[in-house]
């Protein structure tokens, strides 16, 4: 079990400003394995660091009542003029294996299939076989938790196959805390997620929710920055029929409460965030395009909430195939702006009706 | 397969064991067998140094004999002291930075190379002084130490001063380059400023004063006395003010490390 409070972490000192890390508090419990997501510069592989003790945080602090590896990944662990076999020695003999560093060597040669590159200086490997060794190496140990940042990426197929089934012939024993843009993988050996916004944490017991919401919000960017010179009633989707404007402060509100009900374990993200406010902001404007408004969610039960959540799947396949078939057509930049934005609206408003259902269901007892 | 640790948890201090000897292990091989002539190098450096000095010596004649030991020897002992105490700061220069890669595993500390790569310098320095002094025994030209405690505790103190610096040095020269040099910049004029090529007994008293702010001298002229009967050191050195010298730099070199010991590793 790895348990973090109030960790707050930053690189540069005396400015207040620039938090990567802020007040994150997680418990990653024993035998569970955890993708972490989230923006290039989110702080995935700072988390990391101060997970496998190599930083030290501002505040706060972490506890490992586990067997930690090092973060496996592309930069360090290696000294680039010494050979692969050197560096294996010294990390063997490092973790105290005084009398098994043959045996460690033996099997992390016949992992990484180096073949004669094992006796090469490291400098001299591509990131691919660097990747290969490095992996090797923490697999000869008997780790409870391994920590891997972007480690797979660059392997080829075979060694990604490998890999992975190495990790899941010890999954019984050992998890995996992992950093990786490539969600098949993430996917593949998680089980729980991680994302990481503005400097704050959000747990997801379900990957597939994490990855959800990391993709409403890299999306939300996208389409923020996209439709910055449109007017508001530009943006309004083309099955807009009469539903009742909703005044901006409600709708906040009750995204701010659906979004809090998903995160059971991870401090509530405080919704800060230019772009992502400015889409609440845009929705809320907005006539709603199909079925009910945000608020009026609340109020229904779980059968209306499913009917509800279906109809909006349906207006958004609807707004997407809309926009796939313009896009073909050759459409004007203009009219790609306003499908943009729709799409954001209609997933925006699928996510919001999955996430209160989803918090519904685990707050309602078990149906057996 | 290998469990990281037999027992539940290792003490700091296994670790702290398991990680010298890992560094040890590494660091001498590649001092020794990286380098292209390593061991050469080690040898022939202090031998061809000696051999100019020697000449220049022998050709300037400026002053006179060095009382109560003979000139060649008195420069070896001074050289050898002194590439000791250099060697020792230059090798902490580049050990933080050398071993940037290592400190993905938390084991591995900064300090931990400095420390290593002075053990090791001071083993292979007190080697190649033994080498000296049984080359010079074949040359009929008496180096043995007439004190012979005296001569190891001073040398002893010699590796702590050089210890000392390293670790100041490294910190420093890591963190500001420019430190590194201006130091490579120092090291010639304090060659001469320590007494090692002429002798400083003869200068005026009040730039001595000022020569024995410098606790390399203080040390060499012990050393000195501990090979040489009869040899008068430069008056005013001592070894409290050495040792004081040399206690303040351990102190603050790790202390520095402390302080400094995340910047280093997030270099």
């Amino acid at each position: 079990m790895i348990d973090i409070r109030g960790l707050y972490k930053r690189y540069h000192q005396h400015s207040a400003a620039d938090w990567v890390l802020k007040d994150i508090n997680l418990t990653v419990p024993t035998g569970v394995s955890v993708g972490l997501l989230g923006r290039n510069g989110a702080g995935k592989s700072t988390l990391l660091r101060l997970i496998a003790g190599m930083d030290t945080p501002e505040r706060g602090e972490i506890h490992r009542r586990a067997r930690v590896s090092w973060p496996m990944g592309l930069a360090g662990g290696f000294q680039g003029s010494m050979t692969g076999r050197q560096n294996v020695k010294f990390v063997a003999r490092v973790h105290g294996g005084r009398r098994n560093v043959q045996s460690v060597i033996d099997s992390v040669e016949a992992f990484a299939e180096l073949g004669s590159a094992f006796d090469e200086p490291i400098r001299t490997y591509s990131s691919g076989m660097r990747a290969r060794l490095n992996f090797g190496l923490s697999l000869a140990f008997d780790f409870d938790v391994y920590l891997s940042d972007e480690a797979t990426s660059v392997g080829d197929r075979a060694f990604k196959a490998k890999a992975s089934k190495a990790f899941k012939e010890r999954v019984n024993r050992a998890s995996l805390i992992m950093v990786s843009h490539s969600e098949g993988i993430l996917l593949d050996l998680c089980q729980a997620g991680i994302y990481l916004k503005d400097g704050g944490a959000l747990w997801f017991d379900d990957i597939r929710e994490a990855i959800a919401a990391y993709h409403a919000d890299s999306d939300a960017v996208l389409s923020g920055q996209g439709i910055s010179s449109a007017t508001s009633s530009a943006a309004t989707s083309s099955t807009a029929t009469g539903a009742r404007r909703v005044p901006p402060e409600r709708a906040m509100t009750v995204a701010q409460r659906s979004g809090s009900a998903s995160t059971v374990r991870a401090p509530v993200p405080s919704p800060t965030s230019t772009a992502v406010d400015g889409n609440d902001r845009l929705d809320a404007q907005q006539p709603s395009a199909e079925g009910a408004t945000d608020d009026a969610l609340e109020a229904m039960d779980m059968a209306e909430l499913r009917h509800e959540l279906r109809l909006r799947k349906a207006a958004f396949d609807r707004v997407k195939a809309t926009a796939k078939r313009s896009a073909s057509g050759g459409a004007q930049d203009s009219t790609d702006r306003q499908q943009a934005a729709a799409i954001t609206i209609a997933r925006d408003r699928l996510h919001t009706a999955r996430r209160l259902l989803q918090a519904r269901k685990r707050q309602a007892p078990p149906s057996n | 397969m290998l469990t990281p640790d037999a027992s539940p948890e290792r003490s700091s201090w296994e670790v702290t064991r398991s990680v010298w000897y890992a560094m040890f292990m590494r660091e001498a091989i590649s001092r020794t067998m990286a380098d292209r002539m390593g061991w050469f190098w080690m040898i022939a450096e202090p031998m061809i140094f000696i051999l100019i000095m020697v000449a220049i010596r022998s050709f300037i004649r400026s002053d006179g004999l060095i009382v109560g030991a003979p000139f060649i020897p008195w420069m070896i002992v001074g050289l050898m002291g002194f590439f000791l105490v250099r060697e020792g700061m230059m090798r902490g220069l580049g050990a933080v930075g050398a071993n940037q890669a290592l400190y993905a595993y938390r084991q591995v500390r900064p300090v931990d190379p400095v420390l290593v790569r002075n053990f090791l310098e001071g083993m292979l320095r007190s080697l190649i002084f033994l080498l000296f002094i049984a080359g010079a025994a074949m040359l009929q030209v008496d180096l043995a130490p007439d004190n012979a405690l005296l001569a190891m505790s001073i040398w002893l103190s010699l590796w702590c001063l050089g210890l000392g610096l390293g670790l100041i040095v490294s910190v420093l020269g890591t963190l500001i380059p420019e430190v590194g040099i201006i130091l490579r910049m120092m090291i010639m004029p304090l060659l001469i400023l320590s007494g090692v090529i002429f002798p400083i007994h003869n200068m005026p008293h009040w730039l001595l004063e000022y020569l024995l702010l410098n606790p390399v001298v203080h040390g060499l002229e012990f050393l000195r006395q501990g090979f040489f009967e009869g040899y008068q050191r430069v008056p005013g050195s001592s070894m409290t003010y050495f040792w004081l010298v040399t206690l303040t730099c351990l102190a603050l070199g790790l202390a520095l490390h402390l302080r400094f010991q995340q910047r280093l590793i997030a270099q």
